[in-house]
């Protein structure tokens, strides 16, 4: 398990599971904006590179994602064979499915 | 702050003036504090110096009075002394009188009584005489001892005679001083008797320096002396001395002892000081410690002041470095608002039957550029495309990507592209993979006269159609965002328009909290946008008033309203 706080930021915590038979997951918790999307991408970037199989985006503790938030995660889409966004609020399910994004970054209910 | 509308340019000539002014303002301030930095020091010092003044004379004074006031009581002690020493001249001349005056001048008696007092190892008297008073003198009846002197000029004697018969005390003293061999002269003449006889007896010769020494033994070894005859202290009246040079210096006592019709004048000061060295020294050990820490004490507060001027330097530094940061920040904001507003349309479209309008809203309080946009171009005298759009970021790449989005849907709409088209060209442009950015954007194809919208969406919230007071959301297919993939494809939606209908298209800025679904957001712009009629540019500017505040994120709004 490796840990992050992202400081003078908005406030968000990441978790990098290591890979298993499923893939590659990633617990984000707190708020992704812009202030803080760098640091979860080079929190990410390097197992990303490793594993780019599968990437699990666990997003049951994220109260709040913003368009750069989106915008990195439909990077990483096209980095990896296949990508799933799981435990998605319905307010960024909306926000997702509002941008036509629901498809390629594969929401899970 | 925040700019409006498609006007460029904020003049920050004003705002650097008064900084200007306010530099030279601090200036002044600090080279007023910088006058003159060691007054404090010194007044320390000086102040150290008075109270060391003060403590020194105090313990002078202390000390001097004290020495003085034991010279005093040595100087009588040594005066008691004297007095009983004269009682060893005075009794045996008494005597001798009283002896002359009972044997009626009988010279051999005389000679036999006086005789012991002239011989011997320390004799009292150098010689002694027994003289008859009145009648003109010839000289003494009888003598033993050395020659007197007296005897030698007798109209002296008699006068010295006579002197000391009327004297209270019978006994006269006088000075033989002026003589090689010097000394004192003592005549007695009996009271109460026929008083015909007096006895004159001289002292043994002084030394001729007149110095001599109190016997080491002697109680009196740690004074310097001198004696003098009569009341003053004149050389020519000295009789003896320790000293090689009179009158004695420094602290003096002197006493005054009476004897016969004359009397002698006691004069001492101390060889060493007689309450020791110590309390001596006080007063200058006083005088060294209370200069030091004087000066001790002026370098400390020297020192604090120049660390309370280093730091207040700082701290001037610090501001200044401050204020320069503040100019710098406000100088890169109107060039990141310059810019913005560059990037922006300079001027809407005319187009016969509808008004247009457009904003921009800056968010953050920052120096960062945004990605949002809006864009109203006319493609022929009834038809215009209405563009708004938001690249996912900030800063010059953002704008970057913004400006060439902006200015491929100019050029596609110049070569008649409808909108699906332009958007599915455009997605070869932008490339999540590779620049990490996508752009939303939605074209909305107005036909004026015909009175209907094509609208098209890449990842882009709804326009809001208004009439007759009621806001619909054009939902058509949503396509996805610019970047996402290559030659993606875009479906358009086609709607018709009721007369006077009004066109909303925005970036999320104006709809989106932090914490609440985006339909809140547009539910709150439905009902602000239908809530009361206004002219477009004054619901334009209502709209972000009453919705944008404490947003952090940029907006873009851009409207068209049929007039007919």
């Amino acid at each position: 398990m490796a840990g992050l706080d992202a400081n003078d930021t908005a406030d968000v915590s990441f978790d990098l599971a290591q890979a298993d038979s499923e893939g590659l997951r990633v617990r984000i918790t707190g708020e992704l904006d812009i202030t803080n999307v760098d640091a979860l991408e080079s929190a990410v970037g390097s197992a990303l590179e490793r594993h780019p199989g599968r990437l699990i985006l666990d997003l049951s503790g994220l109260r709040f994602a913003d368009s750069s938030a989106i915008a990195l995660w439909v990077r990483w889409s096209t980095a990896v064979h296949e990508i799933e966004l799981r435990d998605v609020s319905p307010i960024l399910r909306r926000v997702i499915d509002s941008m036509g994004l629901a498809d390629t970054l594969n929401v899970k209910p | 702050m925040t700019e409006s509308g498609p006007v460029s340019g904020a003049d920050a000539g004003p705002a650097r003036g008064t900084e200007g002014e306010n530099e030279i303002e601090r200036e002044r301030a600090g080279a007023n504090r910088r006058r003159w930095p060691f007054w404090l020091p010194v007044v320390v010092l000086l102040v150290g110096l008075i109270l060391t003044g003060v403590l020194v004379s105090i313990s002078a004074s202390a000390y001097s009075s004290n020495e003085k006031r034991l010279l005093d009581l040595r100087v009588r002690e040594a005066g008691a002394e004297f007095t009983a020493a004269f009682a060893s001249v005075q009794t045996p001349l008494a005597s001798a009188a009283a002896l002359a005056d009972a044997t009626n001048g009988d010279t051999a008696k005389f000679m036999q009584f006086i005789a012991p007092y002239t011989t011997g190892a320390t004799p009292t008297f150098g010689s002694a005489t027994l003289w008859r008073v009145g009648g003109s003198q010839t000289g003494p009846l009888a003598a033993v001892g050395t020659p007197s002197e007296l005897s030698a000029t007798p109209s002296r004697a008699e006068t010295f005679f006579a002197g000391t018969a009327a004297s209270r005390t019978h006994l006269g003293v006088i000075g033989l001083l002026a003589q090689p061999l010097p000394r004192l002269g003592y005549a007695f003449t009996s009271p109460g008797l026929t008083g015909r006889y007096v006895v004159y007896a001289e002292s043994r010769p002084l030394p001729a320096n007149r110095r001599s020494k109190f016997q080491k033994s002697s109680a009196f070894s740690d004074l310097n002396y001198a004696l003098y005859l009569g009341s003053s202290q004149r050389p020519t009246d000295l009789l003896v001395t320790d000293l090689k040079k009179v009158p004695l210096t420094g602290q003096t006592a002197s006493l005054s002892i009476p004897f016969g019709d004359n009397s002698f004048t006691f004069v001492v000061n101390a060889r060493h000081p007689l309450l020791g060295s110590f309390p001596q020294r006080l007063p200058w050990l006083i005088g060294i410690v209370g200069v030091l820490l004087s000066i001790g004490a002026a370098l400390l507060t020297l020192r604090l002041i120049q660390r309370r001027n280093h730091a207040e330097r700082l701290a001037s530094s610090l501001e200044q470095i401050a204020d320069e940061n503040r100019r710098l920040y406000s100088e890169q904001r109107t060039i990141a608002q310059t810019l913005q507003h560059a990037l922006l349309p300079e001027a809407l479209p005319k187009i016969h039957g509808v008004e247009t309008g457009a904003r921009y809203e800056a968010g953050v309080e920052g120096v960062d550029i945004g990605g949002d946009w809006y864009d109203l171009i006319a493609l022929d005298d009834h038809r215009l495309l209405l563009v708004v759009g938001d690249v996912s970021g900030r800063g010059l790449r953002a704008a970057a990507t913004m400006a060439s989005l902006r200015y491929a849907i100019h050029a596609y709409a110049a070569q008649n592209d409808p909108p699906e088209t332009i958007l599915s060209k455009l997605s070869k442009l932008v490339s999540v993979g590779s620049t990490g950015q996508l752009a939303t954007i939605l074209c909305a194809l107005v036909d004026v006269e015909a009175h209907t919208l094509t609208v098209t969406s890449a990842g882009h919230l709804p326009p809001l159609l208004i009439s007759d007071g009621t806001g619909t959301f054009i939902t058509g297919t949503v396509g996805v965002p610019i970047g996402v993939n290559a030659g993606a494809t875009y479906t358009s939606t086609a709607v018709s328009t009721p007369p006077a209908a009004t066109l909303l298209a925005f970036t999320d800025g104006l709809v989106e909290r932090r914490g609440e679904s985006i339909d809140a957001g547009l539910e709150r712009l439905q009902h602000a946008a239908t809530a009361n009629h206004s002219d477009l540019d004054g619901l334009l500017s209502r709209l972000l008033e009453e919705l944008r505040h404490d947003s952090d994120d940029d907006t873009a709004i851009a409207g068209l309203r049929w007039l007919d």
